[in-house]
Formats: structure tokens, C-alpha cells, sequence
């Protein structure tokens, strides 16, 4: 009888020593961070500092890692996902609550490899998935050009998700799973200017993390770049080559909504609006050609223009609600008013095939916002309470039908599931 | 060449309008002065965004809310109930004003206004929310907060705020029934 209870003694002894060997292992291995050392001072050359800010709002750092109203770069933003809220942290350099202690290896590492200074992943919140195709001297400038901010005391959030998405160790088998090296294309081409414009749009811009759909896993699908998601309430529209000639997007057209966030076509809002005010606009004429060219490839197929409008009787219930509560300010033929209110003729949104966004905007109005060169949009208000689903179902459908090319098939449900 | 136009029925201030003829597209700003002689309502900006033009729309069950006019066609209010501000004081028999309601008073009392353009929707957005009150009080301390919120879309350029805010805080905290002693 003593044997057996000798054998569990051994047995209990061996998995305590192998458990102790597997956290020395962990700890000295995969979880190799720092979190003192020494606050580092970087003297780079000024160019290497102004592209490292140029390069900078071209990743659009800032639209994440600065909270509404916070300080520059001083993180606090919340993101909402599907596993908790993930909060942008704070990466000026302060050696206590920023990057301070960083140097460029970890800054690299984490743009790379989504991997912290203290040696815990990064949530791909953080668009490392995009950020690992850029080069080893951009990720040095833009470093050097953070760590000259000025230093912000703001504590971090601290991140928690639901288990087991808190166990940050988790996404190293995620990132087996899909980390990769290089983004699919999202279009044809093979000039210069088209390879400048993939590394701007794909690498710096990271618009497939918003505008790719993503798995159940959260990771970008790979195999549809591009091809429109609804990360939250709106959805980022198809921006490939035939999703942006489908809705009638010409070249110079995305130049100027990318530029300036306006167009005759419509105007940035919901998470573009920041994207287009922080980044793109910032682009020299030069890189919005090319980001641009990538977008609809070398050859860009021809834009579908607007088909004529079939008749829509006066009294049909759609017309109806559009004469009474949106024609005031978009005008009774659609042609909206200019520098203030959007058209609808030929308004990107309603070319979606998508109504989400159409319904969306309906329902919550939308912000009064800002656009360069002085430009503003007024606010638009909601007709949650105006409209029932039938009501807006009709109002969505006509103004598909009559401005936008699309079917009129809208049905009250799918407003009521945006409710 | 004529108008499209559309029928019009609407109930204002418990009368009964129409049915008139409305040309389409016409907002009911315009109705309000041009065919029903109601003049007391303010075209500011024309965009939605003063709020000087609202009215108060009487729902069926019993809530009501402020629209604006100038941005929403007369057709939106076929078959509803409104309220514009001529309505809001008590009047006698013969249509003569008797006496002020308690936002009205209120009002004068605190020098809210000074050119007065913005009053009208002033009184309109302060009478629909001391009429929520009175259906579902708040606490007390919630006051501040329900007042800048039910008040914060309306623009006054001679920048009367305060004293608008403070002529509602405190007709609300002097008025039985429309705060909650209880937390």
C-alpha cells in the first residue's frame, strides 16, 4: 500500500518542477519584456523627424491613439470589438505613462510584430497585422518623430476582455494563425506609382482593417480584401476597383474625398470623417495619386454612371416622407445645398447595395463636421422617432430608387434591426 | 404652369385647419405664415439648426416633442396636433390672453431674452419639458443637466443662455410635482 502513495508523492513532485521549469521557460522566453530601463533620448537629424511625422499621419496614428478632447498621442481612446473594449494607449514619451523607455528595436517590434516592450501582445486593435509590411527606417522615423511629442502624464486604461480573449499569450497562436507577412492586393497593377500607393494604402493607411471583413476570429479575410465591413453601426464601404466603379467613383473623385472629405458625391463621416481629417488630407498631391492608382488599379474600370430615374408617383408613401422631412434641407429634386447640405443625386451611400448605412444615417442623423479649407457640413438630425419601420423602409427605398440606382428592396425589418 | 399641391389638415392650438391646399415642398414655416396667419414663429437659419422655429407636436399618446418648422414640410403635420407659441398662454372666451404661462413668466422675470427672436422656441422647448416633468418628475439634482440638455440646441445670439437656463431650473424646482424629493 506504501508503494502506490510513494509513486504519487513522485509523481505530484515531478508536474510541481515541470510547472516551475514551463514558467521559468515563459517568463525567460516568450514573456522576455522590460519594464524599467533607461528614458531614452533621441537626437535624430530634423528630416528624419519631419518624415517620421509625415509618415506618421499617413498611419494615421493619432485618430486611435488620442481620446476626444485628451491630449495628442496621449491614448484613452475605447474601442469597442466584439470581445471587450480595447483602449489605445498612451505613446508620447513619458518614461512612465508612455514609451519613454522605449528604443527603437521595441518600437519596431511592436509595429512589427505586435509585441510589447514589456513582452505581452498587442491586441491587433493595434494594426500590426497592416504595420508589419513597413519598412525598418519608416517605423525608425516615425519613432523618432514620436518620441520628440511632448511628454503626456495621462495613465493608461487597462485593457480587459472577456477570458479567454485576456489572456494576451493567446494571440501568439493568433498570429500563427494569421499574421502575415503581405496583404493581398485589392487591385491590378504593377507601375511605380501603383507599388507607392499599396505600401500607403495597405501598409501605412491600414484601411483593410476597417474596410476588409473579418472572421469569427476577428482577423481580416484575407481571401475579399477590401470588400466592406461593419466593424460598428456603419459599415466601411467596398473599396475595391469594382465596388468604387460600381458606385460611380472616379479618380479625381477619390482624390478630392480623400483630400478634402467632400465630394459632389457625398462627404466623410462616421469613422472616415477622422481618417480623411488627421490623415489623408495630410498626403502630398503626389501620394494621393498613387494611393489612389493602387485603389483602382493601373487600369481602372470605367464608373457606372446613374441610371435615369424611373417615375415615382408623388403620393407614393416614400416621396411623401422625403417632401415632408428631408427635402427641407436636401431639396425636393435631391441637389442638397451647396457647402452645407449633401446631395442625393448620386449620393455615394445611396449607390451602396448595402442600406445599412443609408438606414443608419436616418435613423441617428449625423454630426455637424468640419472639413479643410474652412468647410462644414451642417448636422443632420435623426428620425428615429419620426419614422416607423414602414415609413422608413419606404423612405429608403425611394431614395435608392430614384437617387441612388438601387433596387427598392428595403424592408421594415431591416430597419427595425438597426433600431 | 401650377404648383403640384397637397391637402392640409392640421389641428393648431385645439383649432382645427384645413383641408387647405399646400404646394409641395412647402415647409411649414411658411404655411404657418403665409396661410394661417400664425406669425409668432421665428425663420432663423432655415436649416434646422436655431431651433427659434420649432412647435410642439402633441402625440396621441400624450408625450410630446419639438419639431422644427422650417426644415419639415407642412405635409409631416397632416392629421397631427401642434402647438405653436401663440397657443401656449391661456385665453378667454373671446381669444384675448389672460394671463402668461409659468415659462412665459418665468421668462420676463428673468430677463431670459433681449431682442426676443429666439423666444418663441424657447417657451415651446421649456413647456414641453416642464410637461414631461409633471408626467415623470426627476430628481433634484438632475436638474441642471435635464435643463441644458432639453434647451442646448436652441442658439440665442444676444447669448441670453443663463438666464434662460436659470428662469427653467428654477420654475422647475419652485413648481410642486416636477422633481422627486427621493434619490
Amino acid at each position: 500500500m506504501s508503494r502506490p502513495r510513494h509513486l504519487w508523492r513522485w509523481v505530484i513532485g515531478l508536474g510541481v518542477l515541470a510547472g516551475i521549469a514551463i514558467g521559468v521557460f515563459i517568463s525567460t522566453n516568450l514573456l522576455r519584456g522590460k519594464t524599467d530601463g533607461p528614458v531614452q533620448v533621441v537626437n535624430a537629424p530634423a528630416d528624419v523627424v519631419a518624415r517620421g511625422k509625415y509618415l506618421a499621419e499617413a498611419a494615421d496614428c493619432a485618430a486611435c491613439h488620442t481620446a476626444p478632447g485628451g491630449a495628442p498621442f496621449a491614448g484613452g481612446l475605447a474601442m469597442p470589438s466584439g470581445f471587450g473594449t480595447i483602449y489605445a494607449t498612451n505613446i508620447t514619451p513619458d518614461p512612465d505613462y508612455g514609451i519613454g523607455r522605449w528604443s527603437a528595436d521595441d518600437f519596431w517590434r511592436a509595429l512589427h510584430d505586435g509585441v510589447r516592450r514589456d513582452g505581452q501582445q498587442l491586441y491587433p486593435a493595434m494594426p500590426y497585422t497592416s504595420y508589419r509590411g513597413m519598412t525598418r527606417e519608416d517605423s525608425d522615423a516615425i519613432y523618432a518623430y514620436v518620441m520628440r511629442l511632448r511628454p503626456a502624464q495621462v495613465p493608461n486604461v487597462v485593457t480587459n476582455l472577456r477570458f479567454p480573449f485576456n489572456v494576451r499569450l493567446g494571440m501568439r497562436g493568433w498570429n500563427l494563425l494569421f499574421l502575415t507577412d503581405s496583404l493581398p492586393a485589392v487591385s491590378v497593377g504593377s507601375s511605380p506609382a501603383w507599388q507607392r500607393g499599396r505600401y500607403l494604402v495597405d501598409v501605412l493607411g491600414h484601411c483593410g482593417e476597417c474596410h476588409t471583413p473579418r472572421g469569427m476570429l476577428g482577423q481580416m479575410e484575407l481571401s475579399r480584401p477590401m470588400t466592406g465591413f461593419a466593424l460598428g453601426r456603419f459599415e466601411a464601404p467596398d473599396i475595391t476597383p469594382a465596388g468604387l466603379a460600381a458606385r460611380g467613383w472616379t479618380a479625381a473623385a477619390l482624390r478630392d474625398f480623400l483630400g478634402s472629405g467632400l465630394t459632389e458625391d457625398g462627404s466623410a463621416f462616421s469613422d472616415m470623417h477622422p481618417v480623411v481629417m488627421l490623415s489623408t488630407r495630410r498626403l502630398t498631391p503626389n501620394d494621393l495619386v498613387k494611393a489612389v492608382k493602387y485603389l483602382m488599379g493601373d487600369t481602372p474600370p470605367p464608373p457606372v454612371s446613374l441610371p435615369p430615374a424611373p417615375a415615382i408617383a408623388a403620393t407614393s408613401p416614400g416621396r411623401t416622407s422625403y417632401v415632408a422631412l428631408c427635402a427641407g434641407c436636401h431639396g425636393l429634386d435631391g441637389d442638397g445645398i451647396p457647402n452645407t447640405v449633401v446631395a442625393m443625386r448620386g449620393n455615394t451611400t445611396l449607390r451602396l447595395t448595402d442600406p445599412r448605412n443609408l438606414i443608419v444615417s436616418m435613423l441617428d442623423g449625423m454630426a455637424a463636421q468640419n472639413f479643410p479649407y474652412l468647410q462644414s457640413m451642417q448636422a443632420m438630425p435623426g428620425f428615429a422617432d419620426k419614422l416607423s419601420d414602414q415609413q422608413a423602409a419606404d423612405l429608403a427605398n425611394y431614395l435608392r430608387i430614384s437617387f441612388g440606382g438601387q433596387k427598392g428592396d428595403v424592408t421594415p425589418a431591416a430597419v427595425r434591426a438597426l433600431r | 404652369m401650377s404648383l403640384p399641391t397637397r391637402p392640409l389638415t392640421v389641428t393648431i392650438n385645439g383649432k382645427q385647419h384645413g383641408p387647405i391646399d399646400v404646394p409641395e415642398g412647402m415647409m411649414m414655416i411658411d404655411v404657418l405664415h403665409e396661410m394661417l396667419d400664425l406669425t409668432a414663429s421665428r425663420l432663423g437659419c432655415g436649416q434646422g439648426i436655431c431651433h427659434a422655429c420649432v412647435v410642439i407636436w402633441d402625440r396621441d399618446d400624450q408625450t410630446s416633442e419639438t419639431v422644427p418648422t422650417c426644415i419639415t414640410g407642412a405635409d409631416f403635420f397632416n392629421g397631427k396636433r401642434i402647438r405653436t407659441v401663440e397657443g401656449i398662454a391661456p385665453r378667454n372666451d373671446k381669444g384675448e390672453v389672460t394671463t402668461l404661462s409659468p415659462v412665459q413668466q418665468a421668462f420676463l422675470d428673468y430677463f431670459s431674452f433681449q431682442c426676443g427672436y429666439c423666444t418663441p422656441g424657447f417657451v415651446n422647448a421649456a413647456t414641453v419639458l416642464i410637461e414631461r416633468l409633471r408626467r415623470s418628475p426627476i430628481a433634484r439634482r438632475d436638474v441642471e443637466t435635464t435643463v441644458a440638455a432639453a434647451l442646448e440646441r436652441h442658439i440665442c445670439r444676444c447669448t441670453g443662455y443663463v438666464r434662460y437656463y436659470e428662469a427653467v431650473r428654477d420654475l422647475i424646482l419652485k413648481t410642486p410635482g416636477l422633481t422627486r424629493t427621493t434619490v
